[in-house]
């Protein structure tokens, strides 16, 4: 059964995959630094929002939290990957062991997936037992406390200042792999028993209990493997501009990857990928009207601040005609009848 | 999704690298242009534009004019990382970067991968250069440590000051720099004590408790050194004054300006080191000349003495150009390392192999009396401040 359910629903990360491939692509070809970094800054846009959607999607809980593992994933490249002499005078306080260490990037960015599970495990564990809007507003006050600790304690986390000298990856590839195996990953789960579970409880969670569904469990295991995908996204995160700040995991962050996912659909795990891809190109195409692009003789350019708020305008315009989201509960896949109600939703054929 | 792709290809190909060549020289600015950093960035700036239109006008630098590109940081890190690497590849010979360093590090990061020298527009923290960047990476402002400083040794040696108390705001690094740099001078003065100190947060809508405990000493201090800056300073100052508190107030350079003082009326004994004067009074009349130079070109007076640094940072740049012959990075940094006490109009200029920011400077004392700022004194410290001082 598991199999055929994974036969008949891998088009999804597949075509998805394919997409981000083609992102790849498109950087490589047109072989600008600038735009090779804009692509990087999709790709991680592209395993935050994925890693949101594990928990969020599935669950119908709104975590405003999740952006707390992203820091804890970075500041786990920070410590791992900085060399030892620059760590002794940014964090004295850090332990010896952890002090020497210097690891390569991609194990940093294991470690951090780790270190963020271990810590959503811990949290989820007394979070999971709260419902709706309670729950939503516990994972802010997580959000709070870690940024808070990140903020002040100042021997290992270098307080409010910048953690520099954490080696920068400019290549493409480790960011495009990474936001694969978020990809694949969160659709492994999205088809697991314990994501259909959770889904069930979702969707109806007295029956769903009455069938024997464990709901916080089944929300913890969610709220784990997001917290890991969202981990390992703050380390590349990390690496992709050199440097750590609490305040960069904050607030911020945590609306424009809430917002991509309601733009693109909570629902799927298809919303949750094109929300971000077609969010960040409109975010990039206001830009460069922004920075003006020469017609002939006549430079046309927005004025300053028009991005942000026609990206605005743009987002409450979508959510009006389309309130689930771009995508709604339907994931993309090839046109072949029942292939489209994938992942056992059972969403609005449109 | 295709129409969309091809869309971004084709505004990519319209923003296509403009190719580095030998007739001019780029100047890249990686700043904010919008966000609350421009508020910071635009007028240093603007005094950058003022230098290089000089420079171009008087023939250009190695008989070549300078050029600018922009790129907007939109005061976010991750943009501050592209807004760098377009101006690079915009053919950017040098790349001058936000003002604040934990804004302006990212791009300075990638002009540093990239091998190119790297500016920060007015970072005051020894990390915006060789500590916290790299090695082809300068400030062009003076450290805050050494407004600290400069404010216990001139009002110890002019004012006679005996007794400070120290009042730091927490927020930010400059903040607590300012205080750094007091408390290497302090113990340089001959019998002058610290009477007290206390700590608060500029979001602090009440300073009372700190207050209550400056009125609890003996004696009034002679001196309060304040460090902090806007917005937070403007309701510390008013609740100090308020409580009845007359001692002296020393700041750093972060609370220049005219623009707040109607907020607390006819405020009086309050200094400040600035680089050059706002206020039309400065010893060196070509900076009142600047100035006028500046209204012509903005439309405003200089708010705040924060403008200029960035006349001095392509003062001094062009002067390593000319010298080195060439905009070859080694070569234009081993230059400016060569500057010892190298005049600008906003005082002298020394940069090593080991320190790319000022540890010892010139500075102008403002003095507040009855709610009128001007410039009362100039004072530069005895000693500059080692390294290993600045990196505790």
């Amino acid at each position: 059964m598991s199999l055929s359910v994974a036969r008949r629903t891998v088009t999804t990360p597949i075509l998805l995959g394919l997409l981000l491939v083609a992102f790849a692509l498109l950087a490589l070809v047109v072989g600008s630094k600038p735009f090779n970094q804009t692509i990087i800054d999709i790709f991680l846009k592209v395993i935050f929002v994925v890693g949101l959607w594990v928990f969020i999607g599935n669950s119908g809980v709104i975590s405003f939290g999740h952006t707390a593992f992203a820091c804890l994933g970075g500041y786990i490249a920070a410590w791992t990957t900085i060399k030892p002499m620059l760590k002794g005078t940014a964090m004295p306080g850090l332990p010896d062991w952890l002090m020497g260490m210097e690891i390569p990037f991609w194990a940093s960015a294991v470690l951090a997936a780790g270190w963020a599970a271990l810590w959503a495990l811990i949290f989820g564990a007394v979070l999971m037992r709260l419902s709706g809007i309670a729950a939503s507003i516990a994972t802010f006050a997580m959000l709070a406390m870690v940024n808070s600790i990140y903020s002040n304690w100042e021997s290992v986390t270098a307080a409010t200042s910048s953690v520099v000298g954490i080696p920068i990856v400019r290549s493409i590839w480790p960011y495009l792999i990474a936001a694969l195996i978020a990809v694949f990953a969160a659709w492994a789960y999205g088809i697991s028993r314990h994501g259909l579970a959770l889904r069930a409880a979702r969707d109806e969670p007295t029956a769903a209990a009455a069938s024997g569904i464990d709901i916080p469990r089944a929300r913890l295991i969610a709220f784990v493997i997001s917290g890991a995908i969202m981990g390992m996204g703050g380390a590349l995160y990390a690496h992709s501009i050199g440097i750590v700040t609490p305040d960069t995991f904050y607030l911020g962050l945590a609306f424009i990857t809430l917002s991509m996912l309601v733009v693109g659909g909570m629902g799927s795990l298809s919303g949750a990928v094109l929300g971000v891809l077609i969010l960040s190109s409109l975010i990039q195409i206001l830009r460069w009207l922004e920075a003006g692009i020469e017609i002939g003789t006549t430079t046309f350019a927005l004025p300053g601040g028009v991005q942000e708020i026609a990206l605005g305008a743009v987002m409450i315009l979508i959510l009006m005609f389309r309130p689930a989201g771009i995508m709604g509960n339907r994931d993309l896949s090839l046109p072949r009848g029942a292939a489209s109600d994938s992942q056992g939703q059972t969403g609005p054929k449109t | 999704m295709k129409r969309l792709i091809a869309a971004l290809a084709a505004t990519t190909c319209l923003t296509a690298p403009a190719l580095a060549d030998d007739e001019k020289i780029v100047v890249g600015f990686a700043t904010a242009e919008t966000g609350f950093m421009q508020a910071y960035d635009k007028p240093a700036q603007d005094a950058a534009m003022i230098r290089i239109a000089e420079i171009n006008a008087a023939g250009g630098l190695l008989g070549k004019q300078i050029e600018v590109v922009n790129a907007d940081t939109k005061t976010d890190r991750a943009e501050g990382a592209k807004a760098g690497l377009s101006v690079i590849d915009a053919g950017a010979d040098m790349v001058v970067v936000s003002c604040d360093y934990d804004f302006g590090s990212p791009a300075a990061l990638a002009a540093e991968s990239a091998g190119l020298p790297s500016f920060f527009l007015c970072a005051e923290s020894i990390k915006a250069g060789i500590q916290g960047v790299g090695p082809n990476s300068f400030s062009a402002s003076v450290l805050a440590a050494v407004q600290g400083a400069t404010m216990a040794e001139w009002a110890y040696t002019k004012k006679e000051a005996r007794t400070f108390y120290r009042l730091l705001d927490t927020w930010t690094e400059y903040n607590k720099g300012i205080c750094d740099g007091f408390d290497w001078m302090l113990p340089r003065l001959a019998d002058a004590t610290l009477a007290g100190e206390d700590t608060f947060l500029n979001e602090d809508a009440s300073i009372a408790a700190q207050i209550t405990r400056i009125k609890a000493l003996p004696e009034e201090p002679d001196a309060i050194m304040l460090c902090t800056m806007m917005p937070g300073a403007v309701s510390a100052i008013k609740q100090i004054r308020a409580a009845g508190i007359n001692s002296m107030i020393l700041n750093g350079s972060g609370v220049d300006g005219s623009y707040w003082l109607s907020a607390v009326p006819d405020l009086s004994n309050f200094f400040v080191p600035v680089q050059g004067s706002i206020y039309g009074d400065d010893p060196n009349p070509e900076v009142t000349a600047f100035n006028a130079k500046y209204k012509e070109a903005t439309g405003g007076d200089p708010s705040t003495q924060y403008v200029y640094p960035g006349y001095v940072m392509i003062d001094v740049w062009a002067k390593a150009v000319e010298r080195a012959g060439t905009v070859e990075t080694s070569a234009v940094v081993a230059e400016l390392e060569k500057m010892t006490g190298e005049p600008t109009l906003f005082g002298p200029r020394t940069f090593t192999s080991e320190i790319h920011h000022q540890n010892q400077a010139r500075y102008l004392i403002v003095e507040t009396n009855a709610g009128k700022p001007g410039v009362v004194d100039e004072w530069t410290i005895s000693e500059a401040i080692p390294v290993a001082d600045l990196m505790k």
